[in-house]
């Protein structure tokens, strides 16, 4: 009943301060409109596509792309048989065909891991809108057989995949900010105007007080990542340059998994916040923590965007695990147990940052230290 | 006489950290605050603790509240120890000073509400002190208006009803006047004559004579940490030329 009292004063103090409001949801929107923008810049309006496609073996995937260009726009698209995937792969970087898709033998009947591999050019509008769809075709069939993708384009060229794997570095950027405003306010700003000291006479627990600000603090730092997250899920389809709607381009599964990694962070980073916050004598030096922490977060978060497949090992780092999965799901390479270990592992250190929290307020030399 | 308070031995050292040591100029790392300190309080009455600046006065009442914890000693309130039973005692002891604060964005009803359920404090019995001690200081009219917009007699009045918020045997009560202009003030000792008519035990901590001649019943003198006199005021004809006295006798003749 202590805790319900608690964590209803902090709802309270938020939820009657329209400016913090604004606070939580200006995230979703800069990144929608930052990646909106960056999308409408490298591609043009959508047009009407007629795709050339070199084919090297076949498959009745063929057709379910087919249906997949058709629908609900007026895109056709030819198939070129081809015997010679290397002069194929010269005609797409020519840009004489849209693409190339490479079967292997017996796609539809091999029960020997059998492939597909789509080769395609970034930078081409035509061929990236190809790739999108096709990718998401063979996606949704199943991943019976593997799917490699080639891209024709030269590393330099690839701004619009540098994007793509900065935005899990983004999105930890905004969640923390979002996290940082409000729990600086709450847990240092009480401490240093003495409020805490009046909850900490009274008989409350000391835990009761730490889960009465990390618990209430996340929720509301939840509207800044999900609006967030909605910025990303929102502008993703727009930036790969095709409008597949919200789910197309990734599945369910991946968008619930992205879902998840990045409510996980939320009360992690809050908790870390916390204790910053607890140990600070002012908002200021508070501040000044959290600043330092924030940096190296986004220090090993970009490192981390342009380190492509880090090991397993990185699901036991805080935060980063969470960078590593959004990166890995972003990329079409979603490792299940990685992102569900990365979302339990976050859970586990904000658990044992709360009990240090609560360790702290109950520390004299902390709260009531000169 | 039933006592309620009563400290035993108790004594606090803090360990300076080298800024500090800087800022005060002491070469020692440690200081005592509160060096074994004996008193007793009784039921129904107002108990000075009286002390120059640095005489420990601050930290003999955060040991007493609960919130720091004496290095050796043990002080009872109604009983319970400080060291062995903080929650209880914070159940029973009501802790005032200008060091805690209540947070401007809440109104006095919220707030009351909320010490109330930090307290346990049921819902009807909440409702009924609520009612009956801000008509009794007049916050009713104010209750809705946000602390922050107070004034300061009015937040004074606030806070004071709060710290009692779940009917304490116990209110202890840190430079109760300290930094208040005189009307402000006048809100504060009103307020504490009132407790003691509702049967309160108060126990307050002060540099000024005034106000324990004033105020209280009984005064502790306190030196360096350590009691140096306690007796009935009403046994003592000059408190001031008492208290020279004893700061002689013990700190020389430097004064
Ligand atoms: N947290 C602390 N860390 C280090 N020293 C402290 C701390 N709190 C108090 N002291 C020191 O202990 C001594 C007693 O302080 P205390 O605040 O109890 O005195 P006081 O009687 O309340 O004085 P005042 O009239 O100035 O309020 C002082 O010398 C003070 O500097
Ligand atoms: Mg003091």
């Amino acid at each position: 009943m202590k805790l319900g009292a608690l964590i209803k004063k902090e709802f309270h103090r938020f939820f009657r301060d329209p400016r913090l409001i604004v606070t939580m949801l200006l995230p979703g929107i800069a990144i929608f409109l930052l990646y909106y923008f960056v999308g409408e810049a490298v591609y043009a309006e959508p047009e009407k596509y007629e795709f050339k496609v070199c084919l090297v073996g076949s498959s009745v995937c063929t057709q379910l792309i087919e249906e997949a260009i058709a629908d609900g726009t007026e895109n056709t698209v030819e198939w070129l048989e081809c015997d010679d995937p290397e002069a194929a792969k010269e005609q797409v970087e020519k840009g004489e065909a849209s693409a190339l898709l490479l079967f292997s033998e017996g796609f539809d009947t091999s029960l020997d891991r059998p492939s597909v591999t789509i080769v395609y050019d970034p930078l081409s509008d035509e061929s990236a809108a190809f790739h999108a769809i096709a990718s998401a075709v063979l996606r949704e069939v199943g991943m019976r057989y593997t799917l490699a993708e080639e891209s024709v384009a030269s590393a330099e060229q690839m701004g619009m995949e540098v994007m793509q794997s900065i935005l899990p570095f983004i999105v930890v950027c905004f969640i923390f900010s979002a996290c940082m405003s409000v729990t600086l306010e709450s847990v240092a700003g009480e401490k240093e105007r003495g409020t805490l000291a009046t909850i900490l006479v009274t008989s409350v627990k000391r835990s009761e007080i730490a889960l009465g600000k990390v618990v209430p603090l996340s929720c509301v730092s939840m509207l800044g990542a999900l609006s967030s997250f909605l910025g990303m899920a929102f502008s993703m389809p727009h930036l790969m340059g095709v409008s597949l709607g919200f789910l197309g381009m990734y599945g369910f599964l991946s968008y619930l998994m992205m879902f998840l990694l990045i409510l996980g962070m939320v009360p992690l980073i809050v908790a870390l916040v916390s204790v910053l916050s607890a140990y600070a004598r002012s908002v200021k030096e508070a501040s000044a923590y959290s600043a330092v922490v924030m940096i190296v977060i986004m220090a090993v978060s970009l490192l981390v965007s342009f380190v492509p497949m880090m090991g397993a090992w990185s699901a036991a780092i805080p935060v980063l695990n969470a960078v590593v999965s959004l990166q890995e799901i972003l990329s079409g390479h979603m490792v299940l147990w990685k992102a569900f270990l990365s979302v339990g592992m976050n859970l586990a250190y904000t658990g044992a940052l709360i009990f240090l929290l609560a360790r702290m307020f109950s520390s004299e030399r902390i709260m009531f230290g000169k | 006489m039933e006592e309620i308070v009563r400290a035993e031995n108790l004594t606090k050292t803090f360990t300076l950290s080298k800024k500090q040591q800087r800022i005060e100029r002491a070469e020692i790392a440690r200081r005592v605050a509160v060096d074994g300190l004996n008193f007793s309080a009784y039921r129904g009455e107002i108990y000075g603790l009286l002390g120059p600046n640095g005489a420990g006065k601050t930290t003999t009442l955060r040991m007493l509240a609960t919130l720091i914890r004496p290095d050796s000693g043990d002080a009872f309130l109604a009983g319970h120890s400080v060291v062995k039973e903080a929650g209880k005692v914070r159940d029973v002891v009501g802790f005032l000073t200008s060091d805690l604060k209540l947070e401007g964005f809440f109104t006095p009803d919220y707030l009351f509400d909320f010490f109330g359920a930090m307290h346990g404090v049921d819902k009807a019995t909440l409702a009924r002190r609520k009612k009956e001690l801000f008509e009794r200081f007049g916050i009713d009219k104010f209750a809705e208006v946000r602390v922050k917009n107070l004034s300061t007699g009015m937040l004074q009045k606030v806070s004071l009803v709060i710290s009692i918020v779940h009917d304490p045997e116990v209110v202890i009560f840190d430079e109760p006047t300290n930094g208040l202009d005189v009307i402000t003030a006048k809100v504060v000792t009103d307020f504490l004559t009132e407790l003691k008519g509702m049967g309160k035990s108060i126990l307050l901590s002060t540099h000024i004579f005034s106000l324990v001649e004033k105020l209280c019943d009984r005064v502790g003198i306190i030196i360096d940490g350590k009691l140096a006199y306690e007796g009935m005021l009403s046994e003592i004809d000059d408190l001031e030329s008492r208290f020279f006295g004893l700061y002689r006798s013990i700190k020389g003749e430097e004064v």
